[in-house]
């Protein structure tokens, strides 16, 4: 139904997307597999005729149904375009948060489709507009109608999504990342939905993701992206089972997966043993979140977000924290690192000055120093404060460039600005500043979830070999939790800001206590 | 919004080059050499008058002809211009630095103070600035000493509240939130981690400050209370020609033409900056 034949993209000199030929039949779910920046999003864009005003098409054309959309040398066609964008094929975005209007009722955004492609009378469109939220497992379709998105939860704003992307039974949805920016198991039911809609609807759907596995799970045949071209493509369980390309094997490896934690645990060290001395020591705890402390008169409203936390963190040890977004696993970390005031209880710290490792390598450098300038800085304030760690300047450029080997890159980073790195080399600059001073303790949290899967790997055998090395003691906070079993020795499940279960990371994932935990584990 | 930037960017684009940026060096390079030469040297002495050479039209002799005192004007726009400059710069220096230190500290710590700050530059900002700096000048006293002060005060809030709302972006960053578990002290934090971070930001407002000096000054002079003759500035060189439109028209044109030429640089200077970076 749709065809892409030999479809090259480029912006300016640079060339997005080389030679990509991919079919697409009614009723199949094809995955698009790569990781970000080769390709498969400005791919779907193209298809879609949403590419950027600066993208040219220098090669091949887009075909659907036998009807030519776009071509190579042809000018867009924008009338031709608007004829099939939303009423033959529609969009599912990754950011749900940003792709609804905020100052519009969800009811009416749907509502809008409708209005733009039939004829339908306002009691019409009403009436299928709560069908259309009954489709997707909204319930109380009345009430969603008049609410606004920041109202509504970031699963349900994808259901509203979904709705208005189905609404006018499309041949052809396009999903772009539908579901990275939610949690595990609202990942799971938007995935359960996709394909029930695809199977009711028998509609072709493309389904681009970096998460192989995610790919594995809906989709029929799968196609490998790598620095603009498809480098493999075959139904799924066949590339699963017989990668043909290296690239492809890699990303099939680099899936964490529970299997590959077992090898390394054989060639390793007993985790019970290393229970020395604890380095932090969190006793009956409670996190408040206060809002409107901004407000001169307005009295600020105490939230408490975690309830009687409790627990031992020793040296050289990893601790493995899991639970969803908004579970408290954050506002613990920061409780306990002094950088929210708010609590009651006790933290004992063992060492001085513990870290903490961000997610977002975008943020968490400052971005008008050099790498050199920042490895320096931990030093230079340890100096400051104890004048008995005072260094020389070339003491520290000397230590800056250690660290620098540590974390896999070379003194040709020194005069370089964040900017001028990738995501996974920041993360590197982080866990090298992090690391510099030899805290007793680093808090990672989410050190990993902003990265594609092969960096994923990458960094988190960086921060394991760091730790062995080093003997600092982690606490790492992640939503996955095979990231977490991969990374730990014991283990916390954490839910609505209570720590629900812990353990040894083995016995945890074995003989699960918890119904919390075991959902987890199956969703994963 | 992306958009119309690109748009934007695009129309002030010859052939790839940024003409905003070679225009505004050229414009302001010019003004600022002409009114640098004018400190050292002016073709004739900005005082000396000449009974027989009033309102004499612009010659080969008198690049812009002469006043009614029959004074060189290209002398006096010299010298004029290097002093409105210089004022307004000063008084960006002064509005800026008090900018940075207070923004700063208020954007930074918030609370109490940044409260009463705060309500205060409202206050300020609610009276026109001419007029503020009028009832400064009366309670001060004229002079251009008193007239930097009293723009530099009027200026100051603007500033203010730039460098605050950067400051109040930037304090909960993920990089500050790293540095204050290192253990770096609040004030290395707020002036080396965060302040070189909001240059950007500043070096416009400090641009569009500069302009709007210009103008104040200018229009001050003008009315009298700036720049006191027989000093030369561009305001009251302006406001003496106004009685001698019709009879000698360059009297006012030299002046009121060399502010436009000097704001003028300075903003498509600053734009073609702004596009600068942008493209970084």
């Amino acid at each position: 139904m749709i065809k892409i034949e030999n479809l090259s993209v480029a912006f300016g000199d640079t060339k997005a997307v080389q030679n990509v030929n991919i079919e697409l039949a009614k009723g199949e779910i094809l995955g698009v597999v790569g990781e970000s920046g080769s390709g498969k999003s400005v791919t779907a864009l193209t298809l879609m005729g949403l590419e950027a005003r600066d993208a040219d098409i220098t090669s091949g054309r887009v075909l659907f149904d036998e009807v030519v959309l776009a071509e190579a040398g042809q000018a867009k066609d924008r009338a031709l375009y608007r004829r099939y964008q939303g009423e033959r094929m529609s969009m599912i975005f990754q950011e749900p948060m940003t792709s609804l209007n905020p100052t519009k009722r969800v009811g009416i955004q749907v509502e809008e489709m409708l209005k733009l492609h039939t004829d339908l009378t306002a009691a019409e469109r009403r009436a299928r507009v709560l069908e259309s939220f009954a489709d997707v497992g909204l319930r109380d379709g009345e009430q969603l109608y008049d609410c606004y998105p920041h109202q509504l939860s970031g699963g349900m704003r994808q259901r509203v999504m979904i709705a208005m992307a189905v609404i006018l039974h499309p041949d052809l949805i396009i999903a772009d990342e539908p579901t990275t920016a939610l949690d595990v198991t609202i990942q799971n039911q938007i995935i359960a939905l996709l394909r029930e809609i695809n199977a009711k609807e028998k509609n072709a759907m493309l389904f681009i993701t970096h998460d192989l596995n995610l790919a594995r799970r809906i989709c029929h045949r799968v196609a490998v992206m790598k620095d603009g071209r498809v480098v493999e493509i075959g139904p799924t369980e066949e590339i699963f089972a017989n990668p043909r390309e290296e690239y492809t094997k890699k990303l099939i490896q680099a899936v964490p997966s529970r299997i590959k934690r077992k090898c390394s645990e054989a060639d390793g060290h007993q985790g019970s043993e290393k229970r020395t001395s604890p380095v932090v020591e969190v006793h009956d705890l409670n996190v408040y979140y206060r809002e409107g402390t901004n407000n001169l008169f307005g009295r600020a409203k105490k939230h408490c977000v975690v309830f009687n936390a409790d627990f031992k963190l020793y040296q050289g040890e990893v601790l493995g924290l899991v639970g969803e977004s908004g579970c408290g696993k954050s506002s613990l970390s920061k409780a306990i690192l002094g950088m929210n005031k708010e609590i009651e209880g006790t933290v004992s710290h063992f060492s001085a000055r513990p870290q903490m490792i961000f997610q977002d390598p975008y943020s968490s450098l400052n971005p008008c120093k050099t790498v050199g300038w920042l490895l320096e800085e931990p030093l230079r304030a340890a100096g400051r404060l104890d004048k008995s760690l005072q260094m020389s300047k070339r003491d520290m450029q000397e230590a800056a460039c250690d660290m620098l080997k540590k974390i896999g890159l070379d003194e040709s980073y020194l005069h370089r600005t964040p900017s001028q790195l990738s995501g996974g080399q920041r993360q590197r600059i982080s866990i090298g500043q992090a690391l510099i001073t030899r805290p007793g303790l680093v808090i990672a949290d989410e050190p990993v979830s902003a990265l594609d899967v092969t960096l994923q790997a990458q960094i988190m055998e960086l921060m394991k070999k760091l730790q062995e090395e080093m003997g600092v003691a982690y606490l790492f906070i992640s939503h996955d939790i095979n990231v977490v079993y991969r990374m730990s020795d014991r283990i916390m499940v954490m839910k609505d800001g209570r720590i629900i279960e812990q353990g040894r990371t083995e016995d945890v994932f074995a003989n699960p206590r918890e119904e919390y935990t075991k959902l987890l584990l199956r969703e994963s | 919004m992306v958009r119309q930037k690109e748009i934007d960017t695009r129309k002030g684009k010859l052939h790839g080059r940024n003409l905003y940026l070679m225009v505004g060096l050229f414009m302001t390079g010019m003004a600022l050499l002409v009114a640098i030469v004018g400190v050292f040297w002016t073709p004739y002495s900005t005082t000396a008058m000449s009974a027989t050479e009033r309102f004499a039209p612009p010659s080969l002799r008198h690049l812009f002809g002469t006043d009614n005192f029959g004074r060189d004007i290209f002398s006096r726009v010299m010298k004029g211009a290097g002093t409105t400059i210089l004022i307004s710069g000063l008084v960006v220096l002064m509005s800026g630095t008090l900018g940075i230190v207070i923004g700063a500290l208020t954007g930074y710590f918030g609370g109490l103070l940044d409260e009463i700050v705060m309500r205060f530059t409202d206050a300020v900002n609610g009276f026109p600035s001419i007029l503020l700096a009028l009832v400064m000048i009366s309670l001060l006293g004229s002079g251009r000493h008193n007239l930097i002060l009293s723009l530099g005060i009027v200026f100051t809030p603007s500033f203010v509240r730039i460098v605050r709302s950067e400051f109040i972006r930037l304090r909960d960053a993920d990089y500050i939130d790293r540095a204050r578990l290192m253990g770096v002290g609040r004030m290395r934090i707020l002036f080396v981690h965060i302040l070189p971070n909001i240059f950007s930001t500043f070096w416009v407002s400090v641009m569009i400050g500069f302009n709007n000096g210009i103008l104040a000054e200018s229009g001050m002079s003008y009315l009298g209370i700036g720049v006191l003759p027989p000093d030369a500035s561009l305001g009251n060189m302006l406001s003496d020609a106004q009685g001698y439109l019709m009879k000698a028209p360059w009297y006012a044109l030299a002046p009121g033409l060399s502010i436009v030429w000097i704001v003028l640089g300075f903003s498509l200077l600053s734009e073609g900056i702004r596009q600068m970076e942008g493209k970084n």
